[in-house]
């Protein structure tokens, strides 16, 4: 597969008909590039894509990769000189983990028996223990990890990255999101939009079943021949307009577009056909069970996309509200019990496959939600949102495996050691992939902004 | 933590006992001490010190300094190169410190020596209240100096003598840079141009043929004449204003709330553009109609202006200064051109605004309130409130009865939850009340409020199918009854409780936690001479009159942004690029005008007309500029291929709201309706389940009643539709001065594969056998009539007969292509 970036002349002359002459050289020198074509960042880096899991809702660190054994050993007691006022109803008591730890890899990471495929993973995962946001609330604290801003209106850190390089792969959209057949995040379309970019900055919205893009297919009764014809005659009516403006660029670019959309039509289905995967690979993901096919077709789709040069693929897992997401306000053990078991054996198959394809070093894996949860229990089983202190994990992409920075307070409630905040964790993923964070800049409305807005700093005890 | 300290100094000590003589040893560490005190409290604590703290680190005491801030530790006693304060006193590390100056080398040097020793210091005293206050405001103050007043966009606007069109402004400027202009476009383009600038969409043939048949020498100024009178003009020019004050039907966020009357706003703007309200007028109404027109209901829609932002579902402090702000920068941006979201944290780097500024500009908002009101009167609308209480008194005892029905399956839920829990909560619950620790306490309180809290499909699974169908019953009764409910037609407006506007203050780096000085209202210090005088509120005055006063400066005819900003964005949707390119930013990291004394002009022009924007439209559309032709001129590319000279018409691709008004025009199929509630075409579902609120009441994709102009499509912040969202519609969040013009494959997709352009296509297709009969040539011919707004050339007239014919849906498709290519979507 390499389908490098088309040259202006190649398209040209694929557009059919006699304009491929018209004033080409003239259209060589004065051509606009696409927006998309691939630029090298501030200096090399191993990663050239990135993969974002995002469980929304929020995960519940101390079940899963933060340890407190103090919460067990208090269970039902309060924390001394602490009041803990709930987003939601009314406090109680801490909470003791819901999941036994163990200790896994040559590094002894601790990992709670609610993944017990990833925990074979550890020794190439790095886990930050002391992340932190401002919001408790869904919507600004998913925009805030997104976008840099609890506000709306920001651009992603996939339209970032593609603004910076570009994409690899012309046929392809270069930043990719797959939402949870539940519906999506709370706040839609903005945690990957363009916010003040231009509208190529955003991500493209895959469908895992069927055609992964709305409008890809061509209606019904038009078969590629009869798309072709149709294609080079438009071909010809466009000359008499372009004749005019032969320096135009803009207007060579829009003929362009239709031989990408063209190409796109079977370009994107075959990168998303699983079928041509080994039932071994298949079988790594989890497709051949139920409760893991879903989450692990997306997984495995993401590992196609990021092989043929799709710059970034977020995945969500949790979706609409409450119990379809992780947001568990109550019957903890009900609800990470679902999400665990249907994400933890396709990202563990993602690592393991990304590695054993050499592919694992210049992915960038990054594991998280929009906030962590409280110590104490909320309506008797379960937790409610903590902005204050969560875990989130990276590997691959230049990533030092089998590290922890930070940690939280001994009952999980705050950041204390290393505290790092989201712009410190955006600081870090610019990095691994080649950018100074504070010289990657777009203007807007007379102000040069950044991903991080004016802070961040990289978490340097994580890169390798 | 006392005793480290101490056990640190004595380390220290001892350290340095094998050098120096103890009693000298003190001395320095006393003197080093009281130098490093001076040095801080004179650069250091007006920021880090008392009222304000940023970063939460105080350098006023020994302790504070040792305890550090939100950024961790401020210095490491005995380690000057791993201290914060040392490393960014001395540059080594940003953010540099104090901010704007660096200390001198010796001072930097005697911090270095202060932390070496381990951090000796003099606690610097509080400061008594007044001096404090003095001390804030001095720190709070960044004047103005002459030299920034001079900014060109500072100037009041001056009438340039001699030169009175503007055509003599841009030739004079092509000459001396050597550009020819181009020769006047022909008739049909000029048409074409006209129609779809002034109306948005393309001519009838009707219309057509009445211009090009048209021999008297003012039939182009009629046309200009007519189109400005034609209610689509409205509908056309209040989409550049919706952009700009960032429209929608929703709130945004998380529950991205339907505003069901938002629409009154958009109509709002549609008349006032077709009315041609003096646009002094309508920025007074829509910053101030409470105060200003108070018996007017158009004006009240106005102020729905301050209420288009998006809605944050928890109501803090913070989320109502972000709220405020976007009322601000949005304010200042698009009525005046200047970027002031920077002045909320610190004083703007490039342009002289000063933070004083914005917080002034804050005051002038804060005491605002959003007001659904109704459109009715008292007396009807204590009729209204009468009829609802009288249903839902109807409603209480069902309520009651179903109540009664569900309670023996919530007691046995209830039971069965009980014997679930954990022991430790049981414990609690068993523990007598007196005995509980705070644990328990919070653990039997927790049980007992949520043991009663039973989700209504919990509750539903668990019941008998006998007191289910009774609590169907009685829910349905209900509902009909809810249906019964009158509805109160109502809208989005802005109120004041009282003529006192709360306080408030200055924030230093736009904390909440960081309340610097009170803040009294006012307006740019560097765009007005002096100090801007509020009115005070009439006697009987229910808000402040604060926004009647900076309306009235925003609208003084000596004020130099407003109308040079609006005269720049009448230009801009002309010719596609503003005489200044950046149509909201006057500032520094803005652009300069092209051609400063037309820009000036065509402001003078505006404020002498009364504010009309249809006369700064007839000078702009009758000049010869603006009838130009759009073709490439090879020696004028060489010398200026961005146009910026204005020697051609921009060939410009037109917005998803266009290209979509005109396939339905084109395919005879556009619902012409002015005005109205908005409306819901189709949209896949597959794009809307990532909504967290995925509802979207789309109608069928072939509904005829959705195919009415575009500026009627609800515009909801996360389900736009897609058609417009690719085609670069602003994202809503902010105001969007000018759109994007991307140029992307996923726009090929839909032009090419979306179902509703394919209908149009066939609709277009029938239109043609319909109106030209069997002929391929006169269908090709009347296509190109109703897409192009042209005849076809010989030779595209036989290459579109040749392959019409060469297959059954020849016709379909080349009415599909057409939609496609790229003239459709082009201004010529």
């Amino acid at each position: 597969m390499n389908q490098r970036f088309f040259s202006r002349r190649e398209l040209l002359w694929k557009a059919g008909g006699g304009i491929g002459g018209l004033a080409l050289s003239n259209l060589m020198s004065g051509a606009s590039v696409s927006p998309l074509a691939p630029k090298a960042g501030h200096f090399p880096a191993k990663a050239k894509s990135i993969i974002s899991i995002f469980c929304y809702g929020g995960v519940s660190h101390m079940d899963t990769f933060d340890p407190k054994p103090m919460l067990k050993k208090r269970a039902g007691e309060t924390i001394p000189g602490k009041t803990i006022v709930p987003s939601q109803g009314t406090p109680g008591g801490l909470m003791p983990a819901l999941w036994e730890f163990k200790k896994y890899g040559q590094c002894g990471m601790d990992v709670s028996d609610l993944f017990p495929h990833v925990a074979q993973r550890v020794d190439d995962i790095a886990f930050i223990r002391s992340m932190h946001c401002i919001s408790n609330d869904h919507a600004p604290a998913l925009y805030q990890m997104n976008t840099g801003s609890i506000q709306t209106g920001y651009p992603s850190l996939g339209s970032w990255v593609t603004y910076g390089l570009g994409t690899e792969n012309q046929s392809l959209p270069a930043f990719v999101v797959f939402t949870d057949p539940r519906g999506g995040p709370i706040g839609g379309a903005p945690n990957w939009g363009n916010g003040f970019m231009p509208a190529s900055y955003q991500a493209t919205p895959f469908r895992p079943t069927g055609d992964p893009i709305v409008d890809l297919k061509p209606p019904e009764g038009m078969t590629p021949e009869r798309q072709r014809k149709w294609l080079d005659f438009m071909g010809k009516l466009n000359e008499e307009h372009w004749k005019k403006n032969p320096h135009d660029s803009e207007l060579a670019a829009r003929i362009e577009s239709y031989e990408l959309a063209f190409r796109m039509q079977t370009s994107a289905v075959e990168a998303v056909d699983v079928d041509k995967e080994t039932a071994a690979t298949r079988k790594m993901y989890g497709l051949d069970e139920n409760i893991t096919e879903y989450f692990g077709r997306q997984c495995l789709m993401a590992r196609r996309l990021v092989e043929r040069g799709v710059r970034m693929v977020q995945i969500y897992s949790g979706g609409g509200n409450f119990g379809e997401s992780w947001d568990a306000h109550w019957d903890l053990k009900e609800n990470h019990g679902q999400h665990c078991a249907e994400t933890d054996k396709p990202i563990a198959g993602l690592l393991s496959d990304l590695k054993s394809r050499g592919l694992l070093d210049q992915t960038l894996v990054i594991w998280h939600g929009e906030f962590g949860r409280m110590p104490i229990s909320q309506r008797m089983s379960g937790r409610d949102h903590n902005p204050q202190g969560f875990t989130v994990w990276m590997a691959g992409g230049g990533v030092k495996g089998g590290t922890c920075v930070g940690a939280t307070d001994e009952y999980g409630l705050e950041a204390v050691e290393k505290p790092q905040k989201v712009n410190d964790l955006h600081a870090t993923i610019l990095h691994l992939m080649g950018f100074d964070h504070t010289r990657l800049t777009y203007l807007h409305n007379g102000r040069y902004m950044r991903l991080t807005d004016v802070e961040g700093e990289v978490i340097k005890e994580i890169v390798a | 933590m006392c005793q480290v300290m101490t056990y640190l100094r004595l380390g220290l000590v001892l350290a340095l006992a094998v050098v120096c003589a103890h009693a000298q040893q003190n001395n320095d560490r006393h003197s080093i001490g009281v130098k490093a005190s001076q040095i801080i409290a004179a650069n250091c604590v007006g920021c880090h010190g008392a009222p304000i703290k940023n970063a939460g680190l105080d350098l006023r005491k020994r302790d504070t300094i040792l305890k550090g801030g939100e950024r961790g530790a401020a210095v490491s006693p005995g380690n000057p190169e791993l201290s914060r304060i040392y490393r960014q006193v001395a540059h080594l590390d940003a953010p540099h410190m104090p901010p704007g100056k660096k200390l001198s080398e010796e001072e930097i040097q005697t911090l270095k020596t202060w932390i070496e020793r381990g951090v000796p210091y003099e606690d610097i005293l509080d400061q008594k209240e007044e001096e404090a206050r003095a001390a804030l405001a001095k720190l709070e103050d960044r004047p103005i100096t002459p030299a920034e007043r001079k900014w060109w966009a500072f100037q009041k606007v001056v009438r340039p003598a001699g030169m009175k069109s503007i055509d003599e402004f841009l030739l004079d400027t092509m000459r001396k840079k050597g550009l020819t202009p181009s020769p006047a476009a022909d008739k049909r383009a000029l048409a074409r141009r006209a129609y779809l600038d002034l109306t948005g969409l393309p001519p009838t043939i009707a219309q057509l043929k009445e211009f090009v048949d048209d021999q008297r020498p003012d039939a182009y100024n009629r046309l200009v004449d007519k189109l400005l009178d034609s209610p689509h003009y409205g509908e056309r020019w209040a989409r550049h204003w919706l952009d700009l004050v960032r429209f929608s039907d929703s709130g945004g966020f998380e529950y991205d709330r339907e505003r069901d009357n938002a629409w009154r706003y958009r109509d709002y703007v549609i008349r006032a553009f077709n009315s041609d309200k003096p646009y002094d007028r309508f920025l007074k109404e829509q910053l101030a109609g409470d105060e200003l027109y108070p018996n007017s209901v158009e004006a009240r829609v106005a102020t729905g202006f301050l209420r288009l932002g998006v809605e944050n579902n928890i109501r803090t402090e913070q989320t109502r200064m972000d709220e405020l702000d976007d009322i601000v920068v949005t304010t200042a941006n698009s009525l005046l051109g200047v970027t002031v979201g920077c002045a909320r944290c610190h004083n703007h780097k490039f342009d002289p605004i000063p933070q004083k500024d914005y917080y002034r500009m804050q005051a002038v908002f804060f005491g605002t309130k959003a007001e659904e009101r109704p459109l009715v009167s008292d007396e009807e609308l204590k009729k209204h409130k009468d009829a609802v209480k009288a249903i839902e008194e109807l409603q209480r005892p069902i309520r009651k009865e179903m109540r009664a029905v569900e309670q023996p399956t919530r007691d046995k839920i209830i039971a069965k939850r009980k014997s679930e829990l954990p022991d430790y909560m049981r414990l609690a619950l068993a523990t007598p009340l007196e005995k509980r620790t705070d644990g328990q306490k919070l653990n039997a309180n927790q049980v007992e409020k949520t043991l009663e809290n039973i989700r209504e499909e919990d509750l539903i699974a668990e019941m008998p199918l006998a007191a289910r169908a009774k609590r169907d019953l009685l829910q349905s009764q209900i509902d009909d009854l809810d249906r019964q409910k009158p509805r109160l037609d109502t809208v989005m407006a802005i109120m004041e409780n009282s003529k006192d506007a709360p306080a408030s203050y200055f924030l230093h780096r736009g904390n909440i936690g960081q309340k610097g000085s009170k803040m009294a209202p006012g307006v740019l210090s560097a765009a007005t001479d002096g100090e801007w005088s509020f009115p005070a509120p009439p006697a009987d005055a229910k808000s402040s009159f604060r926004r009647a006063g900076f309306a009235e400066w925003i609208t003084s005819p000596d004020n130099p942004l407003t109308a040079r900003v609006m005269v720049n964005r009448i230009w801009q949707n002309h010719f596609g690029e503003g005489i200044v390119r950046t149509p909201s930013n006057f500032g520094k990291m803005g652009e300069r005008p092209s051609h400063p004394e037309l820009l000036d002009y065509l402001a003078s022009e505006f404020v002498q007309s009364g504010w009309s924007v249809k006369h700064v439209q007839r000078l702009i559309m009758k000049s010869a500029a603006y009838q130009m032709a759009s073709d490439d001129i090879e020696a004028n590319i060489k010398i200026d291929a961005d146009n910026r000279f204005v020697w051609r018409m921009a060939r410009r691709r037109v917005e998803g709201e266009v290209i979509r008004d005109a396939v339905l025009a084109t395919a005879g199929t556009l619902d012409g309706t002015v005005g109205g509630p908005a409306v819901y075409p189709y949209i896949d579902p597959a794009l809307f389940q990532s909504s967290s609120k995925r509802t979207w009441n789309g109608k069928a994709v072939n509904d005829p009643s959705t195919y009415r102009r575009s500026v009627y499509v609800f515009s909801k912040r996360t389900i736009p539709l897609p058609m417009l969202e690719t085609f670069d519609r602003p994202d809503t969040m902010s105001s969007c001065a000018r759109r994007n013009r991307s140029t992307i494959a996923p726009q090929a997709l839909i032009l090419m594969n979306n179902e509703f352009i394919g209908i149009q296509a066939k609709h277009f297709a029938q239109r043609l056998e319909r109106e030209a009969g069997p002929d391929t040539t006169a269908q090709v011919k009347l296509a190109y009539e109703l897409a192009l707004s042209r005849e076809p050339k010989a030779d595209e007239l036989a290459k579109a007969i040749g392959f019409i014919q060469s297959y059954p849906q020849g016709l379909v498709d080349f009415s599909h292509a057409l939609f496609n290519i790229n003239e459709f979507v082009y201004i010529p």
